[in-house]
């Protein structure tokens, strides 16, 4: 933890936690309602913060980071909230143009 | 290793769509899937896809892959991780189905189940959530075991108390125990579902080394009976830290559990198998990695065409198996990483994060 600085209020929190020994209890639960909730770098910038080591060509890794809910936010859901959105598209490399942008339903 | 003799006659033609079928020849058959609803078996020797099934409702997709250890039936996660599916590998038809989901409560299964080495039980790691009007209640995670004798209806026959952030499930050879890869490594007993042991991941202590962390999706433990799994930490320095990877090995025979470390992380690995000689391993992901396991260092690495998110290697060690993530499977030599051969699969569907399994044909 003391190679961690918070930047937010939760994660001030969560300094406080270990602080006090409650680490177990604020945990990171994976899949708590069928969704990661990974804090791992890796859509954007890599582990060592640069770009050479996401996945080549990032079509690749666009069905395997949908279907777990892995970066929810950067990548459709289609476990929960975007169960369609591959749909008739099994190959990324030849759909890539089909797969739209999603927006949150009002 | 095991054996399937049933893959060796013709398929049958019920769910089976534009089979090749090659001389048979003994060896290995590789078993991945792609989406939205493929399961592939591949003629290792020729290289050639020997058969593949349309299995239904897989939803947009299957992952995690557990041949039954008489290599004649594939079951397969698939329904947005909230199905699990039993496919005969001879006639592609449907013989078990369980879903985890069940009215109100919501039910994912994330990548980890497996099967007792007789075949009659199938445990499953499922998180369960509470569906109500106005509030998701989350549930504890559980263990829920199946009778694969149950069919298409199959509801669990007992469960008990799993912990968060399990991804693969392993049994040991003895049926008597499993071990669960979360945190730690954890070992429960199949039939009381006590835990029987926690040893470390995040309680690893090797001197001058953080907590690690792992990325373990891939249940692969053939040809040798030993799962293996990139790990990493940050290693204490002169000037500060450096981030290293190492590779966790857990004998499921033996129980002897082993990290080694080997490399500063420079480069991603996703997963990993080992070699028969238990000497050496390999490690794929956009780079294909040899390490040598003797010296703990890396002994060799080369660019791949993409992407593979998996590994395998033939029983007999003489080629490496790369699939997952696109629509190819490669085939390269352990010796020198060179590129042997690479097969596309018909229609070119992404594998995605399917299991890539291989079985050996006696």
């Amino acid at each position: 933890m003391s190679e961690l600085k918070p930047t937010n209020q939760k994660a001030e929190l969560l300094l406080k936690a270990a602080a006090e020994g409650h680490v177990p209890e604020v945990l990171a639960m994976e899949s708590v309602a069928g969704c990661a909730t990974t804090f791992d770098p890796g859509w954007e910038v890599d582990m060592f913060g640069g770009t050479a080591s996401l996945c080549q060509p990032m079509e690749a890794d666009l069905y395997g980071c949908s279907d777990p809910c892995w970066w929810p936010a950067q990548v459709p859901d289609t476990m929960n909230t975007y169960p369609d959105w591959d749909a008739g598209k099994p190959s990324a490399q030849g759909d890539w143009r089909e797969l739209d942008a999603v927006f949150p339903k009002k | 290793m095991m054996p399937v003799k049933a893959l060796t006659t013709a398929v049958a033609a019920l769910c089976l769509i534009g089979a090749v079928a090659p001389a048979a020849s003994a060896g290995d058959l590789i078993v991945t899937a792609a989406k939205p609803d493929r399961l592939y078996v591949i003629d290792a020797a020729t290289r050639s896809v020997r058969s593949q099934f349309k299995v239904a409702d897989a939803g947009s997709g299957l992952s995690t892959i557990v041949v039954a250890p008489n290599g004649r039936i594939a079951y397969a996660l698939v329904g947005k991780m909230e199905r699990i599916v039993g496919i005969d590998l001879h006639s592609g038809k449907t013989v078990f189905r369980a879903e985890l989901s069940q009215s109100g409560e919501r039910v994912k299964d994330f990548f980890g189940f497996t099967l007792t080495p007789d075949g009659r039980e199938l445990i499953a790691y499922e998180l369960p959530v509470l569906l109500k009007p106005s509030e998701y209640v989350v549930e504890e995670p559980r263990f829920a075991v199946f009778r694969t004798s149950a069919g298409l209806n199959a509801r669990p026959v007992r469960s008990f108390p799993a912990p968060r952030r399990v991804h693969v499930l392993l049994m040991r050879p003895s049926g008597r125990s499993f071990y669960a890869i979360g945190f730690d490594v954890y070992e429960y007993d199949v039939r009381t579902g006590a835990l029987l042991g926690t040893r470390g991941i995040i309680h690893w202590e090797l001197p001058g080394h953080s907590q690690p962390d792992l990325l373990a999706f891939w249940p692969v433990t053939e040809p040798t009976g030993v799962f293996t799994s990139p790990i990493s930490s940050e290693a204490k320095t002169a000037g500060g830290t450096e981030p290293r990877t190492g590779l966790m090995l857990l004998d499921l025979a033996s129980g002897a559990l082993k990290f080694q470390d080997f490399e500063s992380a420079a480069t991603v690995i996703f997963s990993s198998v080992l070699a028969p000689d238990r000497k050496t391993a390999f490690g794929a992901y956009t780079t294909l990695s040899r390490i040598d396991l003797e010296r703990g260092t890396l002994a060799q690495r080369v660019d791949l065409d993409h992407t593979f998110y998996s590994i395998n290697i033939a029983t007999d060690g003489h080629e490496l198996y790369l699939g997952g993530a696109m629509c190819d499977v490669a085939f390269y030599d352990p010796a020198t990483l060179a590129k042997r051969s690479v097969l596309q699969l018909p229609g070119c569907a992404d594998q995605a994060l399917a299991s890539l399994r291989v079985v050996h044909e006696r």
